[in-house]
């Protein structure tokens, strides 16, 4: 401080020079080869009187339009014909109704509702950038324009949604039938071959001629799945046969011919369920070939080492990655309460749209469970500095490695997880602790073997670490909730009648773990223990213990100066004259 | 009989003068067992026909069956001195003529050599054993090695000197030149590794640290007893007797005069004097010469049955010798005489047994072998309880005294001072003393002295330090002579198995000390062990003992690691997501002595960085100020790959480290070439750019861009994978040399010595021979030479596989191709491009 009258060496200069800014790199641009489509190809593809027909069904006023990024290009056309459509049809619609002998009476109190809403202008949103997976409605951008209904354009994973109605438009794409049956030929060389006809989205329109050009070719045993929205089915989405709704095992005898690239998460949860899958992918198929025979084993085999990877991780990241799955909130509650019989740490998060930058943020975090669709929960990429698993598999991880095993059944719906916490108790919160008694009582059983009346009776005996399944190594802070260090502590002070009041400097015990609000912080532990930047300021400090400063730091450092403040967005300098 | 009881040797346990802790090291098949054998029976836990066959040390059944000894095994002998005044000549001073042996037989096979590194560590002295015929082989010279690096005094042994009279039928003068060659390469073994602080620990005979015997006949002499028999005889100093009796000195019967050259007709008195009678029995007992053998055993003062008076040939022999020289009594006249007591052992063992400064309490109580000081122990290894899946932690104290219900603070490999990782606190359930194959529970052991401990093994996975100090370092890690470089997969046949698999693994881990089991990302389980016999030996103990389910095991296959074969062609350059931070760093070879220096410990992150860059300059020629700006290593913040600073005043550096740390471990495990750990790489860190904001500047802008700069900067740099290469050794008669070349050129391996052994038609042939082409080579080499060449193979070194590994056409392509298929990755290795990002 005394320094001060001497001349300072100058503050380091706290931005990057000028000529160091990057130039934004020229965008992506999207399918620039594609060619526009006609009218009728637009009329055709967007299901543009099935969308009238349906709203004006619902008498909807706010309409949202969601759109795929690669459809985008189509969003305004689609928007121009369907406004002028609607501000078409509704004044007469308005009228006609009263007249209309169809309309049941019931109907006549909600009219009358519906008649406030009519009064309002008719006005369609298009929703680009969705905040997650494209195949989930953005109910949350719908609700923000106050929408009454989604419009969904594409590919959906035909989660039940909570707050409103949803049109689907699954945009068919061209298929040439003839070549899927041929390949379906190849494929397939005896008649009676139990297949189930599995199309996605998009080709499911021509679901039917390929249906019935096959029964003309003698294949007897073809049943072709119908939607049906439900996640939850045998095949996700899909209708099952008959006989197999009676009997489960009799669909492992089928195989599935699946029209489309199914998404990973079909491939996984399918894999166990049926025989085997073949897929016919239009786009790459050519004719004359067998469809390809789906393997599963790697990818099962990986999520397997995934889940082992993580049973040993004592931080766990709940990332959100959707908020329009109904149940959704439950399943968080689910997780994080599983997470915390454990005796493990959970921080929950929502990113938006999930990419490999968020993830590393936050580097304390062991693992992530992803809350999502049945199929955007599954990701599947090496470029994530954490592994991300999905709730399914989180009770895999979660569960002692006396008690997990693996068949390769795999599943990514809620509901599958929800109903196997339900036989343990009616509530997920006392199966939980009743699975923490259990873990006690095993430790403790094995103690007790080997003849032990000391052990109980002493608080601070550590916990025995536990096997990391990915490096062979025994890890000691897999559980850092298990028995919060706060208890012992708190315990010991009552006992000390003249300790003194909570704003006294008490030393911290090494190997105690850092507590925030008296509760342990294994988050702030991390900070602690792993980081070696503490802020500015501590380059001076790492100058004398590691040597590896800046140049900078072997001077001495400046006079703390007033900086730039604000946001990214623009910065009121410290010295700025409005500031004086 | 047992001739001791647990009390007594608790009373032992105080005087640390009156205890040596010694293992018994040797090639595989030299005969430590047997010879353990022997003062096993002189203990009176096995009877006198029994030693030399019994084997009572290797306790398990596959042991027995193999012949050959898979795990180290300890036990505690009680001994005595014949001569009450011997105990003067002890260097140091002894009040009673009682004494406690902690001994443990150790095996001698390579793959198992970790057993006898977990041995070492717990021991002051060894009690090094060769075989007459096969002489010093590549074993006894990597366990003397490791001896000497621990710091342990040795005793040497000659064994099977039986076979050299029987088989061999060696005259006295070419036994005794077979002899001291024998001993010369033991000690050029030992002044290769020569210490300071240790001192000349070479062996001599006329000093009494070299005995010659034969285990399986359980007899064995050392000079100095048979100084002392004809001291008596002739009235002349025993220690002047010694130095005659040895080397270069003949006695001269006519003038009665010793000289040093040799007069006319005259043997050496080596010969004359100690081989003669014992060539005489050799030759009255195996011709059956019943008077002959009758007046000679009256003459050496050996009292026969008369059932024993009835024995022929080897039988009778065996009875013979054991009564004139027995096996016990040289055996531990050496020890005892020349061993070091813990106390004395401690002394200069400390420095390089402790971690921490030289100067506080725990390093004092080590160096002192205080039992009253803070407890110091070492588990070196857990060893397997009747109950399932529970382990005796089986250690030395080294300082204080641990007893049951001692709490203690458990440390395991990875714990730092003031950290909570690998830290535990636990009492300490029971005390026992191990003795073979049972077990003895004892209240107490005080410092000095090797025990097992009951109710600690959970926290501990092979290794670790037991400490009632809160500021007590760990004691070093131990480094093994052998890596896992050969692994298997395991797979249950049964799914509903798999939670026993697993537990099993978890066992098998535990349960030796070098074997690795982990789950690798593909799924699979997998058992990386030394060699194709500890795997062969694990895999077995997993199925039958550790798991007991049925299961299906893959080929063996090796493991590779990548690495680069030059320096980068361009500066690498990555950018962030948000397109605001730069990096630029090149990648080039570590120096191979550096690496194997890191993987030795000698150099490792947590060494003062200042002593560090010094090593790093003057040994290994790096500028200093790149030797102090090393920011970490990898993987697992250990490993033999650097990262290294050379930036120049940038700003926010220090701020962006951790991410750099981060992505650089993450790099380091998984590589861009095959998603293999990385080996023998340097990353040099050139510049940044970074965002004038924090936020700009995260971890998560930074590690992923780090992963990125580093994939880009090996793939600049000719990137290579790396293969493990075993030393081999082969014994082989002259004629059947060439099967030998001709096996290992098929094989890619290559001979580098080729040396005949002196006085033998044998050659000693020493080879590199990749691990990958290993499999199976000892059944080849045995048709190509008509099973007369016995190979015995160390790993030794990585080698660059040849060819670049992203052209196909390679063996190393192939290798890669392979791989990426196998982890379900595309099978071309990606280019740089995907990884650098134009300017």
């Amino acid at each position: 401080m005394a320094e001060i009258n001497i001349h300072p060496i100058a503050p380091p200069v706290l931005s990057t020079p000028e000529t160091h800014i990057f130039e934004e790199p020229s965008a992506p641009t999207y399918q620039t080869a594609r060619e526009p489509l006609s009218k009728e190809e637009i009329h055709a593809v967007y299901e543009i009187q099935r969308t009238l027909n349906e709203i004006q069904e619902g008498k909807w006023r706010r309409i949202a339009l969601q759109f795929e990024d690669s459809m985008l290009p189509d969003a305004g056309r689609v928007y121009d014909i369907l406004k002028a459509k609607l501000s078409q049809t509704t004044p007469n619609s308005q009228e006609d109704q009263p007249n209309q002998p169809s309309q049941p009476d019931l109907e006549n109190l909600s009219i009358q509702e519906q008649g406030q809403d009519t009064l309002q202008e008719l006005s369609l949103f298009v929703l680009g950038d969705t905040s997650y997976g494209a195949c989930c409605v953005d109910e949350i951008a719908a609700e923000h324009v106050d929408a009454q209904v989604v419009v969904h354009y594409g590919r959906a994973c035909l989660s039940p949604t909570a707050r409103l109605p949803v049109i689907y438009v699954y945009t068919t794409k061209p298929l040439d039938s003839e070549t899927v049956v041929q390949t379906f030929k190849d494929t397939y060389a005896g008649r009676e071959q139990k297949v189930i006809i599995v199309s996605d989205l998009p080709y499911y329109s021509h679901q039917d001629t390929i249906t019935m050009k096959l029964e003309h070719e003698g294949y007897q045993n073809v049943f072709a799945t119908k939607v049906l929205h439900n996640p939850s089915s045998p095949i996700p989405n899909r209708t099952i046969p008959e006989e197999a709704d009676l009997n489960g095992n009799i669909l492992k005898e089928y195989d599935i011919f699946h029209i489309g690239e199914p998404p990973a998460a079909l491939l996984l949860t399918l894999s166990s369920r049926v025989y085997s899958i073949h897929i016919y992918t239009p786009s790459t198929s050519t004719p004359n070939r067998a469809a390809l025979r789906a393997s599963t084993a790697i990818a099962l085999r990986k999520r397997y080492a995934l889940i082992t990877s993580l049973s040993a991780v004592g931080i766990y990241g709940i990332l959100i990655n959707t908020l329009s799955v109904a149940n959704y909130l439950p399943m968080v509650e689910h997780v994080k309460a599983q997470i915390s019989a454990a005796g493990k740490k959970h921080y929950t998060f929502v990113v938006g749209k999930v990419n490999a930058a968020k993830i590393a943020n936050f580097a304390e975090i062991g693992g992530w469970v992803v809350i999502g669709c049945w199929e955007s929960s599954l990701v599947e990429s090496s470029d994530f500095y954490r592994p991300l698993i999905t709730p399914f598999e989180l009770r895999l991880a979660l569960l002692s490695d006396e008690e997990r095993t693996w068949t390769g059944a795999w599943s990514s719906d809620f509901n599958d997880v929800l109903r196997t916490a339900v036989p343990g108790a009616t509530d997920t919160s006392n199966a939980s602790t009743i699975a923490a008694a259990r873990a006690n009582d095993t430790t403790n059983a094995t103690d007790i073997t080997s003849q032990s009346s000391i052990e109980d009776e002493d608080p601070e005996e550590s916990a025995p670490p536990e096997f990391d399944l990915r490096t062979g190594r025994y890890i000691s802070h897999s559980r850092p909730m298990r028995a919060p260090p706060a208890q012992s502590a708190q315990g010991n002070t009552p006992n000390e009648g003249d300790e003194p009041g909570s704003n006294s400097l008490v030393a911290r015990r090494p190997g105690e773990i850092v507590q925030i609000g008296g509760t342990a912080s294994p988050g702030a532990e991390f900070l602690r223990a792993q980081r070696t930047w503490q802020g500015l300021g501590s380059d001076f400090a790492t100058d004398f213990t590691t040597g590896s400063g800046g140049g900078a730091g072997e001077d001495e450092g400046a006079v703390v100066e007033e900086g730039r403040r604000g946001v990214a967005r623009g910065y009121a300098d410290g010295m700025d004259e409005r500031r004086r | 009989m047992v001739n001791f009881t647990v009390e007594e040797i608790r009373e032992l346990m105080d005087k640390a003068a009156n205890v040596r802790n010694m293992s018994v090291i040797a090639h595989v098949d030299h005969g430590k067992s047997t010879l353990t054998d022997s003062l096993v029976q002189r203990a009176g836990i096995i009877s006198a026909a029994k030693a030399g066959e019994a084997r009572f040390t290797d306790t398990r059944a596959d042991e027995q069956e193999r012949g050959v000894t898979i795990k180290s095994t300890a036990i505690s002998l009680y001994a005595q001195l014949k001569e009450e005044e011997d105990l003067k000549e002890i260097p140091f001073k002894v009040e009673k003529n009682d004494f406690l042996i902690n001994l443990i037989d150790s095996p001698g096979h390579v793959d198992f050599s970790s057993e006898v590194t977990a041995a070492l560590r717990v021991t002051d002295g060894a009690l090094v054993v060769v075989d007459t015929i096969e002489g010093v082989c590549v074993q006894t010279e990597t366990v003397l090695r490791q001896a000497l690096g621990e710091r342990i005094k040795p005793v040497v042994i000659i064994n099977k000197v039986d076979r050299a009279l029987l088989e061999l039928q060696l005259e006295k003068e070419d036994l005794f030149q077979n002899f001291s060659r024998v001993i010369e390469s033991v000690n050029v073994v030992i002044s290769t590794y020569f210490d300071k602080s240790l001192g000349d620990v070479q062996v001599y005979p006329d000093k009494g640290t070299v005995a010659f015997g034969s285990g399986l006949h359980g007899w064995a002499f050392t000079i100095r007893q048979f100084a002392a028999r004809y001291a008596k005889k002739f009235g002349v100093d025993k220690n002047k007797m010694m130095s005659r009796l040895w080397g270069d000195q003949w006695f001269n019967p006519k003038t009665k005069k010793w000289t040093t050259t040799a007069p006319d007709g005259v043997e050496r008195s080596f010969n004359s004097f100690v081989l003669d009678p014992i060539y005489k029995i050799f030759n009255a007992v195996m011709n059956v010469k019943k008077d002959e053998v009758l007046k000679l055993v009256n003459a050496l003062d050996i009292k026969l049955t008369n059932d024993e008076k009835d024995l022929e040939g080897k039988a009778q022999l065996k009875v013979v010798m054991r009564k004139f020289l027995p096996a016990a009594d040289a055996l531990l006249e050496m020890m005892i005489l020349h061993l070091p007591s813990p106390a004395q052992a401690q002394k200069y063992r400390m420095e390089t047994l402790y971690e921490g400064p030289h100067d506080d309490e725990a390093a004092i109580g080590i160096r002192d072998c205080d039992p009253k000081g803070p407890l110091m122990l070492y588990v070196s290894k857990m060893v397997p309880t009747s109950d399932k899946g529970r382990f005796y932690a089986f250690g030395r104290v080294f300082s204080g005294t641990v007893r049951s219900g001692l709490k203690v603070r458990i440390q395991g490999p990875h714990y730092t001072p003031g950290k909570k990782d690998d830290l535990f606190i636990k009492a300490v359930q029971r005390t026992i003393l191990m003795m073979g194959r049972f077990i003895e529970p004892i209240e107490d052991v005080p410092a000095g002295n090797i025990c097992g401990l009951v109710g600690i093994d959970q926290f501990l996975l092979k290794s670790g330090t037991l400490t009632t100090s809160e500021t007590a370092h760990n004691l070093k890690v131990m480094k093994f002579s052998v890596s896992p470089v050969v692994e298997r997969s395991v797979e249950v046949k049964n799914a509903n198995d798999l939670p026993k698999l697993v537990e099993g693994l978890k066992r098998l881990s535990k349960s030796d000390p070098c074997v690795l089991t982990y789950i690798n990302p593909s799924g699979d389980h997998i058992v990386a062990g030394a060699g194709e016999l500890h795997l062969e030996i694990c895999l077995k103990d997993l199925e039958e003992d550790h798991a007991c389910v049925p299961l299906k095991f893959s080929d063996p296959v090796v493991q590779y690691r990548e690495s680069v074969g030059g320096i980068s062609s361009i500066t690498a350059l990555s950018k962030s997501p948000n397109k605001h931070n730069r990096l630029y760093v090149t990648a080039q070879p570590l120096e191979e002595e550096v690496s194997k220096a890191i993987e030795e410990g000698k150099i490792g992150p947590r060494d003062d960085f200042k002593a560090r860059a010094r090593i790093l300059a003057d040994e290994h020629g790096w500028d200093v100020t790149d030797a102090r700006k090393i920011w970490c290593f990898g993987p697992d913040t250990s490993g033999p790959n650097l990262f290294v600073d050379q930036t120049k005043a940038v700003q926010y550096l220090n701020e962006i480290k951790d991410s750099v740390v981060s992505g650089f471990s993450w790099a380091t495990r998984e590589g861009p070439v095959a998603e293999e750990p990385l080996r023998s790489t340097r990353f040099n860190l050139l510049d940044v750019t970074l965002h004038a904001d924090a936020i700009h500047r995260g971890a998560g802008q930074i590690m992923p861009t780090c992963r990125r700069v580093l994939y880009a900067s090996m793939l600049l740099a000719k990137p290579a994978i790396l293969e493990p290469v075993y030393l081999v050794e082969i014994q082989v008669p002259e004629q059947a040399m060439g099967g030998i070349y001709g096996v290992l050129t098929r094989r890619r391996g290559h001979v580098f010595e080729e040396a005949q052994r002196p006085g033998t038609p044998l050659y000693n042939i020493k080879a590199y021979l990749p691990v990958n082409e290993s499999f199976g080579f000892v059944a080849d080499l045995r048709q190509g030479t008509g099973g007369q060449a016995f190979p015995q193979s160390v790993f030794d070194h990585w080698q660059i596989l040849p060819g670049d590994p992203t052209d196909k056409a390679t063996k190393s392509g192939q290798v890669v191709e392979a791989m990426r298929i196998k982890k379900g990755l595309k099978p071309d290795v990606p280019d740089y491009t995907n990884y650098y990002d134009k300017l």
